[in-house]
């Protein structure tokens, strides 16, 4: 009976405290409002996608703390995470622009939770800037939603190129079929290799499911075909047993793929079989010429003790991009916030100078990287439109 | 009480209920709303899900599957013809379906009856299994409906995930769906089918032995239980806008057990409560995730997935008070609600823990 009594006591002091915070926390806000511009962050900090979430909120605090104050207001970071789930995603978008009153969204990691929040920005007239959201659905059909990454299909296209021009004429394409971001890639890369090298160019497409171990079927018959080089995108693990097993295998075909592969994983997992595999991202630190990059550089690894990710990099500057909109609008109206973001033009981020085109997809360029003696390696520069 | 009365008072309580929906729809702002939505649909899962878990005892966990059958039938024949070409990007519709596109209610019940349809092929062979066999068969099923999902592109864009459905975050509508279901599995559960799964539930042997066709009794559960789930399924798809094949994971069938599990295996409005506290609780437990400053001194435990910590720690001492679940197998009763009223601290006397 005692320990009953304890245990409710705990409970009902737990949920007193709940709504206390909630209270203190809304009264506090409420007595500096006029000072502040709230800015919303919107990413995936539990569930599946917690550690993509994490880096790029590292990036938006480190952009917060060199870029502190717009309109002379000082601008303050209401964090919600949307636990990699759609339907907390939906939820916390709203209650960022009900409850939280914020002027611009940034965020999320996953193009799903982005696309899960796109009607509520769209019809509570709040922009939001994508950190690393690729799929085009996330701003076609909605002039809120813009974002800081390149989008799929120009990935795809960069690597079709890039294959092109070191010579390949024959290519096969195995897809995580499960994941929207390869599934995008591999079809664009697909349109864009035929056009170049001619309808039939692309010889095999394979599938295997997110989670897969054993490849082997698919890479036997891969091998029989003889392709020039390999275009796998998918998740780093996978990515990483694929080209592995293919080496055992025999298969001396070059590996191309996405940014996912940008990961330390990529390489423990790989290890010496992924040597000379090459993959788009965004952002590569020797490539980093603008004076943001160099700021944001130092200030990185003084905050965080550690190399930048591409992750961080974009996350940075889907916060640059919305503090800049604030800024040209010079008006907390929300429609002409986003007005203001929809004009951005060569706006000096970390990784380049960033215009949004029509859709709001950001016009910039892509770093080819390889794998050289367990390190990412910078391979190349694809200017945006090639 | 007399039935009579009850009666009225139930509808009278229905009435009220669905005025204030209505109040809710106009007042509130669209993040309550959307958080009422959101439990009024996981109610109705829920329910679904107790009707074979619950009432009928079996064991199965196929709930994220039927759900993504409603999801889907609702997200591929209700987003406008003219800009499905936006959203089928990567590999064209298939001209079979591509111009045919269903008012937003012949979808949802579609999405329901195909989810009964497939529930109905599955049971044939399922539901001779029994206890963590069928929980496990019904898992494999659930992974398969999502699977094909994911590879029939033509019909489902595949990963990529279908965008622009219509949206519908109106709660007299979707109240309106969860008192149907609501009072319809009420009815069944009080009728000679309700009284025959839970005689399965309780001993199927003896249950055969009385003369109830267990198979066909066993398979009708599955099947109703599917038809709510693809219903709550496609209000789901509408309430987002969105779907992709990662939304239906099995994990998403744990959510609604664990509706079921805190409101009462076996409970109605158990069920419901269940699935208020669960989606409306995580809301409110939000708090936990904002940083808290008490005395200037910032308090590094508060920050984003604190809450979780919470919520799983409020969990544990549900179940330890009570095993099994807030209401068990008992219903709000208008007798109990009586006899609170009169005597508010009996119940708490009354109910013997462990």
């Amino acid at each position: 009976m005692k320990f009953k009594k304890i245990l409710a006591a705990l409970l009902a002091s737990s949920l007193a405290i709940g709504a206390l915070t909630g209270c203190g926390g809304s009264k506090k806000e409420a007595g500096k409002d006029g000072d502040v511009i709230k800015v919303g962050v919107f990413l995936p900090l539990t569930g599946d996608n917690a550690a993509g979430g994490e880096l790029e909120l590292r990036g938006i605090k480190l952009a917060n703390k060199l870029h502190p104050k717009v309109m002379g207001k000082k601008v303050e970071l209401v964090v919600a995470d949307n636990k990699s789930d759609k339907a907390e995603a939906a939820s916390v978008a709203a209650r960022l622009i009900e409850k939280d009153k914020v002027k611009v969204i940034v965020g999320s990691y996953g193009s799903s939770l982005s696309m899960a929040a796109g009607n509520i920005v769209k019809e509570a007239k709040v922009p939001a800037v994508g950190t690393s959201c690729t799929n085009p659905q996330v701003t076609a059909n909605n002039d809120y939603y813009f974002r800081a990454c390149f989008i799929d299909p120009f990935q795809g296209t960069v690597m079709a190129n890039y294959a092109f021009k070191k010579g390949a004429k024959k290519v096969a394409i195995i897809q995580e079929v499960s994941n929207d971001y390869a599934v995008g890639l591999a079809k664009f890369f697909k349109d864009a290799f035929e056009k170049l090298a001619g309808p039939g160019s692309v010889i095999e497409t394979a599938n295997y499911q997110t989670g897969d171990k054993d490849f082997s079927a698919i890479l036997t018959n891969i091998k029989a075909k003889n392709p020039d080089a390999i275009f796998a995108p998918g998740n780093f693990t996978e990515s990483a047993l694929l080209v592995k097993q293919a080496r055992q295998l025999g298969i001396k075909a070059p590996f191309l793929g996405g940014d996912t592969w940008e990961t330390q994983e990529f390489i423990d997992v790989g290890g010496k079989d992924v040597e000379g595999v090459a993959f788009s991202t965004a952002f590569d630190r020797e490539k980093a010429t603008t004076p943001e990059a160099k700021k944001f550089l130092e200030e990185y690894v003084k905050e965080y003790k550690g190399e930048p990710s591409a992750l961080s990099a974009l996350a940075y500057d889907a916060y640059l991009i919305a503090i800049n909109g604030i800024e040209k609008a010079n008006s907390l109206d929300t429609v002409k916030i986003r007005d203001a973001i929809a004009a951005t033009k060569d706006m000096e981020g970390v990784t380049g100078k960033t215009t949004l085109d029509k859709n709001g997809d950001p016009i910039k360029g892509a770093v080819i990287k390889t794998v050289k003696d367990g390190k990412f390696k910078y391979l190349d520069f694809v200017a945006p439109g090639k | 009480m007399a039935k009579k009365q009850k009666l009225i008072l139930t509808i009278l309580l229905l009435i009220v209920l669905f005025a204030l929906s209505w109040v809710v729809n106009i007042a509130m702002d669209s993040y309550v709303r959307r958080i009422i939505n959101l439990c009024l649909i996981y109610a109705i899962i829920g329910l679904s899900m107790n009707v074979t878990n619950g009432f009928t005892g079996q064991f199965a966990l196929g709930q994220a599957g039927f759900m993504a059958l409603g999801a889907y039938v609702v997200g591929v024949f209700t987003v406008p013809v003219k800009l499905r070409a936006s959203v089928f990007y990567a590999v064209p519709m298939n001209p079979l379906i591509a111009n045919i596109q269903l008012p937003v209610w012949a979808a949802l019940i579609g999405g329901g009856i195909l989810a009964a349809f497939v529930a109905f092929l599955i049971g044939a062979p399922v539901l001779r299994l029994k206890g963590d066999y069928l929980a496990i068969a019904t898992l494999g099923f659930s992974e398969i409906i999502r699977i094909v999902i994911t590879n029939a592109s033509s019909f489902t864009n595949g990963a990529l995930g279908i965008k622009d459905i219509p949206t519908l975050n109106d709660t007299r509508y979707i109240f309106v769906a969860t008192a149907i279901t609501f009072i319809f599995i009420s009815l069944l559960i009080n009728s000679s089918y309700g009284r025959a799964f839970k005689a399965i539930r309780e001993d199927e042997i003896a249950a055969e032995a009385m003369g109830i066709d267990l198979y066909k009794h066993k398979c009708l559960a599955f099947m109703i239980s599917a038809f709510f789930a693809g219903i709550g399924g496609g209000l789901y798809a509408m309430l987002l806008g969105t779907v992709d094949p990662k939304n239906f994971l099995f994990t998403l069938t744990y959510n609604f057990l664990l509706i079921i599990v805190l409101g009462g295996m076996g409970s109605i409005t158990g069920s419901m409560l269940g699935a208020i506290v669960v989606t409306a609780g995580l809301e409110y437990l939000r708090v936990f995730d904002e940083p808290l400053e008490l005395f200037g001194v910032n308090i590094p435990l508060f920050r984003p997935g604190f809450r979780m910590v919470i919520f799983s720690i409020l969990l544990m001492i549900c179940v330890l008070f009570w095993r099994h679940g807030i209401m068990g197998t008992k219903e709000f009763t208008w007798d109990g609600a009586r006899e609170f009223v009169k005597h508010p601290l009996r119940m708490f006397h009354r109910k013997g823990v462990a």
